[in-house]
């Protein structure tokens, strides 16, 4: 049998790239599928919880499927808000400092 | 025996899924190519399906593979596609190598972070003998999620009707924005910014609200 620290060593390590994404990483993408790794990591935890605790639920896999469905929802809208970025600034690179347009009105 | 070689197998077959998905993890945060990277984190989704298969959740499992590897990475592979071609390779930029630096220690830091929770704590070995059978698991997961925690699901589909609509209105805002920039509320002119401006023009607005109604009336009788 699988020990659960087998499952929770490589939920942080998947948990610990999606950090290193989120940090070193300046494309909108990859920070997108970065989160989306830590994401896994964080589903896997909750299942092998819910499995190796005394008394068996199904909480750990009913969150799972809630966090699945959110995270359809968060990674459409993030492609949007990535979209919107690129149309204004013409970049989706974090790195490249962007020149604020200036308001003509004022 | 038997036992011993099934055990032997279980842990080779978790062994070889997890180093496959670190490695295809370290591909999509490290390939070049865009659309390899998304491809990789597609692969790495399906793959994270057989750990909820070990882990006696296959309906989870499904659902990982519908909608990480066939929903999230299509879309992603759309959104990239959307763009144009210069943004396939990586650019990343740091002004200097001590940003870099400090991103790679903080990841470092989560990562031993973590780690030591796992070390310093003792966690069971062994799945408990009272467990639920793999053949029903199914039922009990849509009691769980239908009948004593309907709220949440409920509440999900309103989130995730929230972010299709905001979705769909923040594509509209921009091209709103396009159309009309500089006056009403989201880039649409209204009755009152109508009225408004032509009175700031030197117009009375008693008499444009008059001269609008009369056209409206002359289009009718035509």
């Amino acid at each position: 049998m699988i020990p659960l620290s087998w499952y929770l060593a490589l939920a942080f390590m998947l948990i610990g790239l999606g950090a290193y994404g989120m940090m070193v990483k300046r494309n909108l993408i990859r920070i997108i599928i970065s989160a989306e790794i830590m994401g896994n990591g964080v589903m896997i935890a909750l299942v092998a919880f819910s499995l190796y605790l005394d008394t068996f639920t199904f909480t750990g896999q009913g969150l799972v499927i809630l966090i699945i469905s959110v995270a359809a929802a968060h990674t459409a809208l993030a492609m949007v808000l990535m979209l919107m970025y690129h149309r204004r600034y013409q970049t989706i690179d974090l790195g490249v400092p962007v020149v604020q347009e200036e308001i003509s009105d004022e | 025996m038997l036992m011993q070689i099934e055990a032997l197998l279980e842990h080779i077959e978790f062994l070889l899924i997890a180093g496959i998905v670190l490695v295809l993890a370290i591909l999509a945060l490290e390939h070049k190519d865009l659309v390899y990277a998304v491809f990789f984190f597609g692969i790495m989704a399906s793959f994270v399906a057989g750990f909820f298969l070990l882990l006696e959740a296959p309906f989870v499992a499904g659902m990982q593979i519908a909608v990480y590897t066939g929903g999230i990475s299509v879309l992603i592979i759309f959104g990239v596609l959307l763009l144009p071609i210069f943004h396939d390779t990586t650019r990343e930029r740091f002004e200097t190598i001590r940003k870099k630096r400090l991103g790679i220690v903080l990841s470092i830091f989560v990562i031993i972070l973590s780690g030591s929770l796992v070390f310093l704590f003792t966690w069971p070995t062994e799945i408990p003998a009272v467990n639920v059978d793999l053949a029903q698991s199914l039922e009990g997961l849509a009691q769980w999620l239908w009948g004593n925690h309907g709220i949440y699901v409920q509440f999900i589909a309103i989130i995730i009707l929230t972010s299709l609509i905001g979705s769909l209105a923040i594509l509209k805002l921009e091209k709103a924005e396009h159309l009309n920039p500089e006056s009403g509320v989201y880039g649409l002119a209204t009755w009152d910014d109508d009225t408004s401006e032509k009175a700031k023009a030197g117009n009375k607005s008693e008499d444009t609200v008059p001269v609008i109604m009369a056209q409206d009336a002359e289009e009718e009788g035509t």
